[in-house]
């Protein structure tokens, strides 16, 4: 039997990808003139040679007064200028930068997830320039012209930060990889500083949306419609087509699709920043809590105390929320008081994780820092009958569980009891 | 109170005791053997040589010197050695010295299992900080955190892993281990002797793309493999791994005194020649050792054996040393459970294992006095290994291995000096299956582009690489073949199984905690996962409540009954092309393609104790198909004179004993070829009997069958010509057929099958 024949009658044990049937042709061996290069021109693509081989590039200018959603591209500046001139330290704080320096950073691959054959087909990326915003994609035009396309793209790039969305787990591993592959053909790349923003939606907007793609924020945060677009999943179907038929169409769709991916991360840059910077006139209760509470995990304290105790005043829930996570600072600071109050105010809130935190934090605060084992044995007593008289059981671990709390509460009433008698026989200590 | 019992007394109960004297049908001893010692090398670095002083290594035994100078000289080499001969030294003592020379210099460890490389971890670590030198190693493999991955790649001198890992894991992400494959100096494979058979060949395919990414990155490193003593580890080390190879076999370890004891279980039944079952013998002897606190450990086949054993001891001993105090240790388990068991067995808070050939690998799991068989495990060389867990370090050890009614058993029992005097067997690997090869050409087409007229191994690519083209996997572009593909070829192969889904075990008893037991090959969950089967897991019962096929799901629950269930598998076998056939006037020897269609259709409930069947049911799961490649003999001649049903009924039988033998001459473990006959083959329309690969592509088994036919029906019909039986027996030709006749048409049979073979070897 013929090993063509064999493998045929083989074929249900391998497992070949489902890809349907389609008649074979060999691809054109590969000259220095370029398929459909008209069609290609009049899109801004245009052909970068290099030695015997070739990548694409598109290039497009946008007047900064371009609208994208809510923003337009001269905001991107405003969100620059107020980094440089308010004194908030963040990790997306562009402090030190000039708007030119950021560029906004995004791949089409031929694959999910990372492994040394996905190949990434499309590298495109934007920056302010002057009075426009340039957009650049490079191109692969069939598989093994990785030199030019890489060669093209790291004669361009110098600039000092990367801004992705989540670039830092995805896409500049995989260029890191791609990369190395051709390694010793081109220039090394470059360290950059890189702001990953699908962290900061993560943070901001967790608590109303369910997933956090970026087709989702820009949809639900940003004001960005996308008509006819393709969808990101079709891209390797898409790129392996172009590779046999040449035909640039669905590959502009492409283009298309990964420069709104682009340019939408700036909008969203500009949006995070005026939320960071609380001058978004239009921000929610909910998305200030959660700006406050970032800055309180950051360790900005005087920063979080400003957005968080705008909150507290309130009657809702963000303002137990805001009060809660407040208090929690205070406690850090070893402002016993303060850290008291907030966690009294939060004792009423309808939360009952809340709840219970808070009961058990004032227990603390009771009986090692005021010493007051009568108020530390009552928050006690009620954090206890929270967790008996729940209706829906909590998710509990370490000092919450009920077997902590009880030995909390045993060690309470001995304290308690003790203070009792030498209250009894010295009346003059007590308070 | 009664006194504990020493070894040596068990030892004279066994000779002199009635109840067991008489099944022992051979007693070997084996002598003790002294060291054979030479000095530490003149150049050793001195801070190794102060870390191996304190640990109480002054001197190397002869193999470890001479696998140390070849490797220095930049060879690679095969070192044979029995259990517990300090193998590892073989290749730490050049990995060690060459690394402190060369702090750049990189080695990479493969192991077959994790347990094993965890166990490697420690003992390079005690080296290392014994000695005080800046050498990492660590091991990488499925339990490693994420946040020392990159650690391990960066930094790692020795990293420690197993073929799964670097198949999926490492060589896929090369761009990742830059510094490991520039750097590569060594690749160490321990237990070589294991990578047989389908394992072996998908591993050699392994070692083929890491050679490739080896090359691209400018290293060539040394292969140094160790293993357990087969009859060809120089032909195998160098088909795994296309080097060229040297052979280390002078061993100067030392050993202790072994008694090795054949017992063969009393006849029940004499007209029917049935034996007390194997099972209830150990479940005997094991128990007087367990009871005398003699550490023991007992093999068993299969899964459901080990489960079984286990229950049964459990019980036995559970009020003198509690229940935990033996466990059952058996692929299907998950880590953490395995771990434990190591540790137990380690510390001396196990007395007994059961186990599967899981721990017939290197774990070190310290001295055990005793080790007992239930059955013959398949090869010698499986044996050899498995009593090499009695008495690792020195001191007298005692190995009993107990027969069942098997004619592979039987043939073994009955005949000691194959067992003692033979050579251990052949291990086959066979890289260039095409199943197998072109999986892997996928996966190196994914880690780097194809380039023309280079070579896989020792494989041309260009048809294959063609093949994958049309099938849209690849793409070339001038003369490179590029991967053009969504997917990640390697998560879509598996290294250990045929078929390439496992399925999942769910233990669904505790409604609010619903988990995953362990997981089953697809194959062996048709018989062993179908609805109402019993699974047995750590001698826990549990039936199937539904076998989600779909989704290869097994759902279970927690029960307890007084049976185990047994299912039967039905086999079609259809002729699809023949490659090779050697016709001669009486019959015709075949070799080609074919298609085997298997399905699952009843099974039986056997009750504990007793095994006696006491109820069945049908099993609704789809028809498998597989397509691999067989051999067949057909005769010219369909034996009129014997009738129809007759000749069935003799086929049958003559096909079971074929069956136990066939596996000897190849040198395969049985599950992997298989033997039917047939009254009227399809292709033919003649009397036929088949023997065939159970692995899509075929492992080159058969073919070997088909080349030494006559010697497998003259060694059957010896085995059947012996055993004591009137008209057939589970020891010869199987109890499925019923006929008083049966036995004689197996051998009337055979005869007609072996003449025709005669002639055709003297054209």
């Amino acid at each position: 039997m013929s090993l063509k024949n064999k493998l045929n009658r083989l074929k249900p044990h391998l497992s070949i990808g489902g890809q349907p049937e389609k008649a074979h042709h060999l691809p054109a061996p590969v000259k220095i003139d370029i398929p459909f290069r008209e069609r290609w021109e009049q899109e801004n693509v245009s052909p970068y040679f290099m030695d015997a081989d070739y990548c694409l590039v598109r290039e497009v200018k946008f007047p900064l007064s371009q609208q994208h959603g809510h923003y337009c591209f001269r905001d991107f500046l405003t969100a620059v200028d107020l980094w440089n001139n308010e004194p908030i330290n963040h990790p997306l704080s562009a402090k030190g930068h000039q708007a030119g320096e950021l560029f906004f950073f995004d791949t089409e691959t031929t694959g999910l997830g990372g492994g040394v054959g996905n190949t990434i087909f499309l590298l495109g990326y934007a920056s302010i320039s002057g009075d426009n915003l340039i957009l650049r994609q490079h191109i692969l035009p069939h598989p093994g012209a990785e030199v030019p396309l890489y060669q093209s793209f790291l004669e361009k790039v110098n600039y000092k930060t990367l801004v992705t969305y989540n670039g830092k787990s995805f896409d500049w591993p995989q260029v890191k990889t791609r990369h190395t592959l051709v390694r010793e053909h081109v220039p090394k790349l470059p360290a950059f500083g890189h702001f990953d923003l699908f962290h900061a939606a993560k943070r901001l907007w967790k608590h109303k949306l369910d997933r956090l793609k970026l087709a989702v924020v820009e949809k639900e945060v940003l004001g960005v419609e996308r008509i006819d677009d393709l969808p990101g999943f079709l891209a390797p179907m898409i790129y392996f087509d172009f590779i046999e038929s040449k035909q640039p169409d669905g590959m502009l769709g492409m283009i298309k699709h990964n420069e709104i991916d682009i340019l939408s991360l700036i909008t969203l840059y500009t949006h995070l920043t005026f939320q960071l910077c609380g001058i978004d006139a239009l921000q929610t209760r909910a998305e200030s809590y959660e700006v406050g509470r970032w800055f309180a995990s950051l360790g900005e304290k005087s920063e979080a105390e400003k957005v968080l105790s705008k909150l507290t005043t309130g009657s809702d829930f963000t303002s137990y929320q805001a009060m809660f996570t407040l208090a929690f600072q205070y406690k850090k600071e070893k402002d016993w008081v303060m850290a008291q109050k907030l966690f009294l105010g939060v004792v009423d809130s309808e939360d009952e994780r809340m709840m219970l935190e808070s009961c058990l934090e004032l227990a603390k605060i009771h009986e090692h820092r005021l010493i007051d084992y009568q108020l530390a044995l009552n928050y006690c007593q009620k954090a206890v009958l929270l967790i008996t008289q729940t209706k829906k059981p909590l998710k509990l671990s370490g000092q919450m569980t009920l077997e902590q709390l009880q030995i909390r509460l045993k060690r309470l009433e001995r304290k308690y009891g003790k203070l009792l008698k030498k209250v009894h026989i010295s009346p003059k200590v007590a308070k | 109170m009664k006194v504990k019992k020493s070894l040596q007394e068990i030892l004279t109960d066994l000779k002199i005791n009635d109840e067991f004297k008489e099944n022992i049908v051979t007693w070997q001893t084996i002598a003790e053997k002294p060291a054979q010692t030479v000095p530490l090398p003149e150049v050793l670095h001195p801070l190794l040589r102060k870390s191996f002083n304190s640990k109480g290594i002054e001197q190397l035994y002869t193999h470890q010197k001479s696998a140390y100078e070849k490797v220095m000289e930049g060879k690679s080499i095969v070192a044979v050695t029995p259990t517990a001969s300090g193998k590892t030294l073989c290749y730490n003592l050049p990995v060690l010295q060459t690394i402190l020379s060369n702090p750049s210099a990189r080695a990479l460890y493969m192991f077959p299992t994790k347990a094993l490389a965890q166990d490697q971890k420690s003992e390079m670590n005690e080296i290392i900080q014994a000695a005080g030198v800046d050498i990492n190693s660590y091991t990488y493999d499925g339990d490693t955190p994420a946040n020392i991955r990159q650690r391990v790649r960066q930094a790692g001198h020795v990293v420690i892993t197993n073929p799964d890992m670097l198949h999926s894991a490492i060589l896929p992400h090369h761009t990742k281990w830059v510094s490991l494959f520039e750097n590569l100096k060594f690749v160490v494979i321990d237990e070589l002797h294991t990578y047989r058979g389908v394992f072996g060949s998908h591993v050699a395919n392994v070692i083929r793309r890491l050679k490739r990414i080896c090359r691209y990155y400018g290293s060539n490193p040394v292969f140094i493999c160790t293993s357990a003593t087969i009859a060809n580890p120089l032909e195998l080390a160098q088909s795994l791994t296309e080097e060229k190879m040297y052979l280390i076999d002078n061993n100067g370890a030392p050993s202790g005194t072994k008694h090795f004891l054949f017992y063969n279980p009393p006849i029940v039944n004499k007209p029917l020649n049935i034996r007390r079952s194997a099972t209830l013998e150990v479940r005997k002897i094991a128990g007087e050792l367990l009871k005398n606190k003699i550490q023991t450990i007992i093999f068993a086949r299969s899964r459901v054996r080990v489960e079984i054993i286990l229950t049964y001891l459990q019980e036995l001993v559970k009020n003198q040393l509690g229940a935990k105090s033996i466990m059952g240790y058996r692929g299907g388990y998950l880590p953490t459970e395995r771990r434990k068991i190591e540790k137990g067995l380690r510390s001396g808070d196990i007395y007994g294992v059961v186990s599967t050939n899981a721990l017939e690998l290197g774990v070190d799991i310290g001295q055990l006095q005793v080790c007992i068989m239930t059955g013959y495990p398949g090869t010698i060389s499986s044996a050899w290994q498995q009593a090499g867990r009695a008495g690792r370090r020195h001191g007298e050890a005692l190995v009993i291995m107990v027969a069942s009614s098997s004619p592979l058993d039987q043939y073994i029992i009955q005949n000691p000096g194959y067992f003692f005097n033979k050579s251990p067997e052949t291990a086959r690997i066979n890289p260039d299956n095409l199943i197998i090869l072109i999986d892997h050409m996928k996966c190196a087409a994914y880690e780097l582009p194809f380039k023309a007229n280079e070579k896989f191994g020792n494989v041309d690519t260009e048809e294959l690489l063609e093949y994958l083209t049309e099938e849209r996997v690849l793409y070339r572009n001038g003369d490179k073949w590029y991967w053009m593909n969504d997917s990640f070829p390697a998560h879509n192969i598996s290294l250990r199984s045929a078929s390439q889904e496992n399925v999942i075990i769910v233990d669904q008893t505790d409604v609010a905690n619903v988990r995953v037991i362990g997981e089953m090959d697809r194959f062996s969950a048709m018989t062993l996962l179908h609805d109402e089967a019993i699974y047995l897991h750590q001698g826990t019962q549990f039936q199937v409540e539904k076998l989600d096929w779909d989704e290869k799901k097994a759902f279970v629950r927690e029960v307890k009954v007084d049976y185990f269930t047994d299912a039967n598998l039905a086999v079609q076998l259809k002729v699809l092309e023949v490659d090779r056939l050697q016709a001669v006037e009486e019959a015709e020897i075949g070799f080609g393609d074919v298609s085997v269609r298997a399905m699952a259709t009843i099974f039986k409930k056997i009750k504990f104790e007793t095994h006696e069947n006491i109820g069945s049911g049908p099993i609704h799961l789809p028809e498998e198909e597989l397509h691999t490649n067989a051999a067949w003999i057909s005769l010219n001649q369909p034996l009129a004179e014997m009738g129809h049903e007759r000749l069935e009924q003799g086929l049958v039988g003559t096909a079971h004993a074929l069956n136990h033998i066939a596996p000897l001459f190849v040198m395969a473990d049985p599950q992997d070829i298989h033997v039917i006959p047939q009254v009227k083959a399809d292709h033919n329309e003649k009397p036929t009997i088949f023997f065939y690969d159970r692995y899509p592509g075929g492992i080159g088994l058969s073919e070997k069958i088909y080349s030494g036919m006559s010697e497998v029906f003259a060694e059957t019909e010896k085995m059947i010509q012996r055993c004591q039986c009137v008209s057939g027996c589970p020891s010869c030709i199987g109890t499925e057929t019923v006929s008083e006749t049966a036995k004689k048409d197996a051998l009337k049979i055979i005869q007609s099958f072996r003449q025709p073979y005669h002639l055709s070897k003297e054209v």
